[in-house]
């Protein structure tokens, strides 16, 4: 039913979108949107293929889960420097079904042509696209490559962020700093698949240049990861604890708020037709807890060709060790405990190379088609509902989108 | 006989290759507005979301003086600027450029606000407004 009314909705959106020409104006008021119609299908009956943070992939049947969204965004403008904006999206979260939530609403002020503050739930900036993920029409790619985006599924934070901009010459060159406090569901795979709530204060900071063709960006965000409810890991920590092991059970959670990093670096070249697109970052827990170190990087090239954009990637995740020192004692323990807690441990490992196209056939829409094969290698990647012993059989995931802004 | 052919061939052939003659396009602010010159890359700065100096103003989507200028300005296609500036209405960070339905409308809009820039055909140039870059 949820299903049928986000569809409608779509569709509702984008004929508004035809009968009038860019955003509705009324003045100080301004509507604007986004979204995606997506259908996808995988070829595998054994495990999903899904974005992070979603409680249902895509298996061997077509579904529209994957990459449809709705995004709606106002602005009021209270005069010449303050203004306010709030943006609501739906889209397959979590807890399995079509949800709805607040992404930013903050009051901005602007100090002056360069620097401007914002109050309220603001945009974490943690990687290249991140703070423009959802929107399809913004980006080449069908999705933002899984083996690098999933490192964090933090998307916003409520406290405030500045933003300068200012140009030397012909460079342009941006800086944004935020810190907050996150909150939301999230969606743990592990067994049958659960729903966790988090909090994590935070903060980071980018800065990004662009020149001519090119722009170059690194980033910086920290969070102090709190969840108390992943209930397979509970009960671990009581078997652990019962057994004599406790400091290994609280190293291993996410109580009390564990300290994680990310750091990135990225860029984007388009000149003369040609379209690069990479990105390289790093996860590192610095307290133990059970979410092993990563690296990820991806690598995009596409050429435009008239309204078209055929472009490939290819996309990697590996572990980089752990934050978590087992004592000498555990090698004692019983060998389904050891076998539960070095499976915990380990990281979640997939590369995925993908070829499409994107198509801007009309105004203010683009067709886009994605083929990818993706290669789980270790924790069945970020595979999801995969048989409890992980599987490693490669997965083809074919997606059609139509992206429109209005 | 056959020479004759090939000439007229030549000659129609050549006429259909003669281009249409392009709008020449001009970047005008208002006369209040104290900047006298701008390059190419500087405006394009106002119309790409790079600076807040000025106020940017376009022509509707389908107007080909919209077209020729942000082809000439910054290399760029319509759909490639709206993605552009998806990127940056999406975030929050700006809004995009307020339309105005004719090259009239955006003159009264321009000469109206000293910090508004805007382009219009040079045809269409008075002296309510001040040309401060002319596009090849």
């Amino acid at each position: 039913m949820k299903k049928q009314l986000l569809v409608a909705a779509v569709l509702a959106a984008m004929a508004t979108m035809q009968a009038h020409a860019g955003a509705l104006d009324d003045g100080n008021l301004s509507i604007s949107g986004f979204g995606t119609v997506g259908v996808a299908k995988g070829n595998s009956d054994t495990a999903e293929f899904a974005r992070y943070n979603q409680a249902k992939g895509v298996g061997d049947s077509p579904r529209i889960s994957l990459d449809t969204n709705l995004g709606l965004q106002a602005t009021y403008k209270m005069n010449d420097w303050l203004s306010g904006t709030v943006q609501v999206l739906s889209r397959k979260g979590p807890e399995g079904n079509f949800g709805t939530e607040v992404t930013w609403g903050f009051l901005k002020a602007k100090i002056n042509d360069e620097v401007s503050v914002r109050v309220g739930r603001v945009v974490v900036p943690t990687f290249l696209i991140s703070d423009y993920q959802n929107v399809g029409y913004a980006n080449t790619m069908m999705r933002p490559p899984v083996e690098l985006y999933a490192q964090n599924p933090i998307e916003n934070s409520d406290g405030a962020d500045i933003n300068y901009q200012t140009n030397f010459g012909d460079l342009n060159f941006t800086a944004q700093a935020f810190v907050g406090v996150s909150r939301g569901k999230i969606y743990v795979s592990s067994g049958s698949g659960s729903v966790a709530t988090y909090r994590a204060p935070d903060a980071g900071i980018s800065i990004s240049g662009e020149y001519g063709p090119f722009i170059v960006r690194a980033a910086h965000a920290r969070a102090e990861m709190e969840i108390n409810d992943i209930g397979s890991l509970n009960t671990l920590s009581n078997t652990l604890t019962a057994v004599g092991f406790g400091k290994l059970a609280s190293d291993l959670n996410f109580k009390d708020g564990k300290k994680i990093a990310f750091t990135s670096v990225g860029m984007t070249m388009d000149w003369n037709n040609i379209l690069l697109q990479a990105e390289y970052a790093q996860r590192r827990a610095k307290e133990p807890v059970y979410l092993a170190d990563t690296n990820a990087w991806y690598a995009m090239a596409g050429y435009r060709i008239g309204k078209f954009v055929p472009y490939v990637a290819h996309s990697n995740v590996e572990g980089h060790g752990t934050s978590v020192t087992v004592p000498a004692a555990f090698a004692a323990a019983p060998a389904a405990l050891r076998g539960a807690v070095t499976g915990l441990m380990g990281a979640q490992e997939q590369s995925t190379s993908l070829v499409g196209v994107r198509w801007d056939f009309a105004k203010s829409m683009a067709l886009k088609v994605q083929l990818d094969r993706v290669k789980p290698k270790a924790k069945s990647g970020y595979l999801i509902h995969a048989p409890a012993a992980g599987t490693t059989k490669d997965i083809n995931v074919v997606a059609v989108g139509l992206d429109f802004v209005f | 006989m056959n020479n004759n052919i090939i000439a007229a061939a030549l000659v129609a052939a050549l006429g259909a290759l003669a281009l249409p003659a392009s709008a020449e396009v001009v970047v005008i602010v208002s006369q209040k507005n104290p900047a006298s010159r701008m390059f190419s890359e500087q405006a394009s700065q106002f119309f790409l979301g790079k600076s807040n100096l000025f106020t940017p103003v376009d022509l509707p989507e389908s107007s080909a003086v919209r077209a020729e200028f942000y082809k000439k300005v910054a290399d760029k296609d319509t759909a490639q600027v709206k993605a552009l500036w998806s990127k940056l209405v999406f975030t929050g960070k700006a809004t995009a450029p307020k339309e105005y339905a004719s090259a009239a409308e955006v003159k009264k809009a321009v000469a109206a606000d000293p910090k508004a820039i805007g382009y219009i055909e040079k045809s269409a140039v008075d002296d309510t407004v001040k040309v401060i870059l002319t596009l090849p």
